[in-house]
């Protein structure tokens, strides 16, 4: 069963001097399956936000149907297991930490000892425990963003909606969150997540769609992406004869030099211990030997440029030491 | 209804914390100096019917504006801020996210008059006199009109900015403090299109007259029971229609 599932959901918006409407969402269509973490990647004002609140009723569609655990997203008592964190979250300053999250249970219908102990965990899971006692109003950014999950996990959601969870994070910030993520999703929770930090996306998500000008333009699988670049290796070395290359003309398709080092592209996954050998022949060092696959950004880049097709100058995501050299380092 | 009060809570703590008590002690103020400029100016028991006077009429006219001023920025700083967006994203009624509000905001309010009567009973005391009850019957209908306020407040923040809230609310009091007045000069000097138009406006303005038994309570003259009963009544009634026609409007709105 799909945890979230979004149909054709259009939305226009009237123009408050020409009173025009102007569609924002064309169609848009997508689905998360239970225990996935599902990126949803687009540039500024492609509609992200938009989508985010319809489907939790903040916004009405024009068109089309959202449904979460197989039931119409209209059911109020479903919202008890959603957990959201919105976009640049603005809480109540005049609240401390602990009665801002026991405000929060209280309205998700938690109470009493229950509500204390798992506004006592939640506090200390998200590293805010030396700050309970402070007025939100006193928080930084990072802090805030904090809180935000906090009350978004709190209740023990089975489906958890974020939009820009990694906004305004240090890199300490980020790597909480994103372990809390991963903590969820082995716990078989479903996570649906907006940003524009594609290296923590791309370490995240299962699936990644992709949505330009209020349109899905891709829904991919992260380990699509891996097998997009199949059978394309790219040897990094250095320290040989350059007379090898008029050996090797058949074997690699392009070479790029950075300093002392040649970045060869080798045609065919078979051609790749023929290039290491000539290079080993010739007095050379092998540096790395790395799978060739574009990165989710490459795919975002293309899409959003329109061009959709892959990346040409693809770089790596998974590098693989170069096993037999002993010199070789990933 | 647990979440109601949770909302109504947070709205209370909220009020108070955005320093609403800060209002009683203009309120002691304006009270200590009508007893030494004013006071000395009256002889024998009219000292306190002075201080009475000036207590009742601070206790309404403060009671009205506070609930203004604090009532138009409730909502609408929840919407703008987007810390709605928290808030009804959990399993919360549109309509119980504004009776909390609005219960929140009703009850800091009877707080602070609470505490105002309070220090008006400490100042009549001072001055060798006693409340009567006539004057705590008084602040109880001042309690019920700011009561009223609040919801046609809360109605107003509902679709528009706090400035037009505040004077939409500001209009409907003045309004509603004369509609009667308007509709008796009418049915004197005007002709029937007038009086036609001063019969509406007088059924749908908030009759606020009934809420003033402030010259009564202070010359100790006679009120009915039925009176207040029938204050009582209305302002529940009116406050339940216009909280209504809130949640209309509210349930509607989409959060951008």
């Amino acid at each position: 069963m799909d945890i979230l599932r979004i149909e054709g959901i259009k939305k226009s918006f009237k123009n408050d001097i020409s009173f025009e409407r102007k569609e924002i969402l064309h169609g848009v269509s997508f689905f998360a399956r239970k225990g996935e973490i599902l990126g949803f990647l687009g540039p500024n004002g492609a509609g992200k936000t938009t989508t985010i609140k319809i489907i939790l009723g903040l916004m009405r569609p024009d068109e089309g149907t959202v449904s979460i655990f197989g039931r119409s997203s209209r059911e109020r008592s479903l919202k008890a297991r959603i957990g959201y964190l919105p976009e640049n979250p603005y809480f109540y300053p005049h609240l401390n930490l602990r009665e801002f999250l026991t405000f929060c249970g209280n309205l998700s219908g938690m109470r009493g000892k229950v509500l204390d102990r798992k506004v006592a965990a939640t506090i200390s899971l998200v590293d805010l425990e030396a700050s309970h006692k402070q007025r939100l109003k006193s928080f930084s950014k990072g802090m805030l963003q904090r809180a935000g999950l906090a009350q978004a996990i709190l209740h023990d959601p089975d489906l958890l909606i974020l939009d820009e969870p990694f906004s305004g994070l240090d890199p300490l910030g980020r790597k909480i969150i994103r372990d809390i993520l991963l903590g969820l999703r082995r716990r078989g929770k479903t996570i649906f997540f907006s940003s524009h930090i594609l290296p923590d996306m791309e370490a995240l998500c299962n699936r990644a769609c992709l949505i330009r000008s209020g349109k899905v333009v891709k829904n991919i699988g992260l380990d699509e992406i891996f097998r997009l670049g199949e059978g394309k290796v790219e040897v990094v070395a250095r320290g040989f004869e350059k007379e090898i290359f008029e050996m090797m003309r058949d074997l690699i398709d392009k070479v790029e030099m950075n300093g002392e080092e040649f970045f060869l592209s080798v045609s065919k996954q078979e051609y790749v211990r023929a290039v290491v050998q000539h290079i080993y022949n010739s007095g050379g060092e092998i540096l790395r030997v790395v799978n060739q696959h574009p990165s989710l950004e490459d795919i975002f880049m293309n899409e959003i440029s329109g061009t959709g097709g892959e990346g040409e100058d693809s770089r790596r995501v998974e590098e693989k030491e170069f096993s037999g050299s002993g010199r070789g380092k990933s | 209804m647990r979440k109601i009060f949770s909302i109504a809570l947070n709205t209370f703590r909220e009020a108070l914390r955005e320093k609403l008590l800060f209002i009683v002690l203009i309120f002691t103020g304006i009270l200590l100096l009508s007893t030494y400029v004013l006071s000395p100016l009256s002889v024998g028991t009219a000292r306190n019917k002075v201080i009475t006077d000036v207590g009742l009429a601070c206790i309404s006219l403060l009671g009205v504006l506070t609930a203004i001023m604090v009532g138009s920025t409730l909502v609408y700083k929840e919407v703008d801020k987007k810390a709605i967006l928290m808030v009804l994203s959990r399993p919360v009624s549109r309509h119980g996210y504004l009776i909390g509000k609005y219960a929140g905001i009703t009850a800091a309010l009877f707080l602070m008059m609470i505490l105002m009567t309070g220090i008006l009973a400490v100042m009549i005391e001072l001055g060798q006199g006693h409340i009567t009850p006539a004057v705590l019957l008084a602040i109880y209908l001042s309690g019920l009109e700011t009561m009223v306020l609040c919801a046609i407040v809360i109605f107003f923040s509902t679709f528009t900015t706090p400035v037009l809230t505040s004077f939409f609310s500001l209009c409907l009091f003045i309004a509603g403090s004369l509609s009667g007045d308007l509709r008796a000069f009418a049915s004197r000097f005007g002709g029937a299109l007038m009086k036609y138009v001063m019969d509406v406006l007088y059924y749908l303005l908030p009759n606020l007259k009934v809420f003033n038994l402030r010259h009564e309570a202070v010359h100790q003259l006679r009120f009915s029971s039925a009176d207040l009963g029938t204050a009582t009544l209305y302002a529940l009634v009116y406050t339940g229609v216009i909280l209504y026609f809130a949640y209309m409007v509210f349930r509607k709105r989409e959060f951008s």
